[in-house]
């Protein structure tokens, strides 16, 4: 008896901290389908009198959800593919083109990147982009998300790069294929799982993005979804059910991802902070 | 054989793009901050050399120091209080078999989640009319608190939110390290009669004091990196409150245009991290042997 009781502690310690992670959530995700702050303010716990899938209608159109939703994610797609293909051209000249001697110096010089915290170079980077002419397009995003991955990027592909016999190659050599046909058709496909790694763990950052994304674009039709929602938020700040419709379209995506790619991710991310 | 992977031009394709992009965002950057942190430049005038005036200001500026306690709170915060929670909660984790990966994913889920909207999220849940903390304490008869708008509440808001979104992401970080202790050593442990408490702090803690370190190194650096919390939930008010330094560089430089001044605090900000970080190496770090199993 006394022995079941101690086993159960953790599962009771870790349930309550569950409910503390997921009660937000549920809360977020009933009021946005009440009617309004009344309905919110009556009945906090409880499910709605009448659903209403109004409200999704409304954000998603009328509060242009929409628009920040599609731009966070061509945003997040075309500045990840363009950072994982960057970095896995340039792992595979470091790692297996015989210029050692650049090679090591180009590896080195990517790697001090990792060592600057990202916020203290957002001045100098808004001033760039500012004399660059691209302040408010959205060069000003793709250019520093790409950029911004790339040191990560580089260091995890080369390091699975690093892993693949150099045999494959020279039998290649052999049969008398080029570089660039050596590089789609042999190295791409085996680093594949770290291309994944790479490309999710962008992803998610670039989808995330609030501090660039809401400094470098003023035009609302411009505007991603974690700057987006700020400015839904202040507009509609007294209509509560319509700003948790807006939390919901931006959370979900990345919850769906997560179901799926769970163990992918957590790898992703975890490696990524310590090799940092 | 040599030809086909010497090639100079392919070389240079394959590796200038990258070189390029990182040389605009982050070298030039760098060094440009290094330049204008050094003139009292505001968008418009010429650019003056100041020499140290700005960060000699900086000291002066009691707002700007306000920030640094505030980030200061944060760092203790986290170091004191997040960190052995999380040890805590790793090691529970750890001690089950059932549920354990849905209590992992399910820790980890709101460090994929974007700041910006955890911050509005939480903002909803704080609001002192509709939201979730002040029906609760109504429940218990207690006053609505104005979370985010009370000078004695609203970094204290902040830090719970911030601790809600990261924690999980140490806890997975941390269990790593513990299941990939050998079993074995545990076993000799548990035969010998040693209790589970006693097994975790004197076996296992020991055992990922390593990982512990790392997990120190990454809250002081999130510490002073704690800026889209802050901008999204109170800006910094009320009253400078909340704000840190990351988010007064933000405010000076873009609200006010003044650049010079703002590169100044990011510099200085950039300096912190390198000495803190530093000093916890030499003086945590090193002074521990390496853990071998």
């Amino acid at each position: 008896m006394a022995a079941s009781i101690r086993r159960s502690i953790p599962h009771v310690v870790m349930l309550a901290y569950v409910v503390v992670i997921l009660v937000p959530f549920l809360f977020v995700l009933l009021s946005s389908f009440k009617e309004n702050n009344t309905e919110i303010a009556l009945h906090p716990f409880g499910l709605p009198k009448s659903w209403e899938f109004g409200n999704y209608k409304e954000a998603w159109i009328k509060a242009k959800i929409n628009v920040y939703f599609f731009n966070s994610l061509y945003l997040a797609l075309t500045s990840a593919v363009a950072g994982v293909l960057l970095s896995a051209m340039t792992a595979y000249a470091l790692t297996r083109m015989r210029f050692n001697r650049a090679s090591s110096w180009i590896y080195q010089f990517v790697l001090i990147g990792m060592l600057i915290p990202g916020n203290v170079l957002f001045i100098a980077q808004y001033l760039l982009v500012q004399k660059l002419g691209i302040l408010d397009t959205h060069w000003s995003l793709f250019l520093p998300y790409t950029a911004g991955a790339l040191p990560f990027s580089v260091l995890l592909i080369c390091a699975f790069m690093r892993a693949i016999p150099f045999e494959l190659e020279e039998a290649a050599v052999v049969d008398g294929m080029g570089v660039f046909r050596m590089f789609f058709r042999i190295i791409l496909p085996l680093t594949v799982p770290a291309l994944v790694t790479v490309f999710i763990v962008n992803f998610l950052g670039n989808w995330n993005e609030y501090l660039l994304s809401f400094f470098f674009i003023s035009k609302d039709a411009l505007r991603t979804l974690p700057s987006g929602m700020v400015q839904f938020r202040d507009a509609f700040q007294l209509n509560y059910a319509l700003v948790c419709t807006g939390i919901v379209f931006s959370v979900l995506p990345v919850l769906v991802m997560y179901a799926f790619l769970q163990r992918k991710i957590i790898e992703g991310l975890t490696a990524g902070s310590i090799k940092g | 054989m040599r030809s086909t992977l010497k090639n100079p031009y392919v070389y240079m394709l394959f590796v200038l793009p990258t070189i390029v992009l990182y040389f605009l965002f982050f070298i030039y950057p760098m060094l440009t901050s290094v330049f204008y942190g050094f003139t009292n430049w505001n968008g418009l005038d010429t650019k003056d050399f100041i020499g140290f005036d700005n960060f000699v200001a900086a000291f002066k500026d009691a707002d700007f120091r306000n920030s640094i306690l505030n980030n200061l709170y944060i760092l203790l915060f986290s170091c004191c209080i997040q960190v052995p929670l999380i040890i805590v909660f790793s090691l529970l984790i750890s001690s089950v078999k059932r549920f354990q990966g849905f209590y992992k994913t399910t820790v980890f889920m709101p460090s994929i989640l974007s700041t910006s909207v955890i911050g509005i999220l939480w903002g909803y849940i704080y609001d002192s009319d509709v939201g979730l903390l002040n029906n609760i304490l109504k429940i218990f008869g207690i006053d609505p608190i104005y979370w985010l708008a009370d000078t004695k509440w609203a970094l204290f808001s902040i830090l719970v939110t911030n601790a809600w979104q990261w924690m999980g992401f140490y806890i997975v970080l941390i269990l790593a390290a513990i299941l990939a202790i050998p079993k074995d050593i545990d076993e000799a442990a548990m035969i010998d009669g040693a209790t589970g408490v006693q097994r975790a702090w004197y076996l296992t803690v020991p055992l990922i004091k390593p990982i512990i370190n790392v997990v120190i190194m990454l809250s002081i650096a999130g510490a002073l990196r704690v800026v889209d919390i802050v901008l999204v939930m109170t800006g910094g008010g009320p009253a400078g409150a909340t704000d840190v330094m990351a988010s007064y560089m933000v405010n000076k430089a873009i609200k006010y245009g003044d650049y010079g001044y703002g590169t100044a605090l990011s510099i200085i900000i950039f300096i912190f991290a390198l000495i803190l970080t530093a000093l916890y190496q030499i003086l945590i770090v090193r002074r521990q042997e390496r853990v071998e199993y």
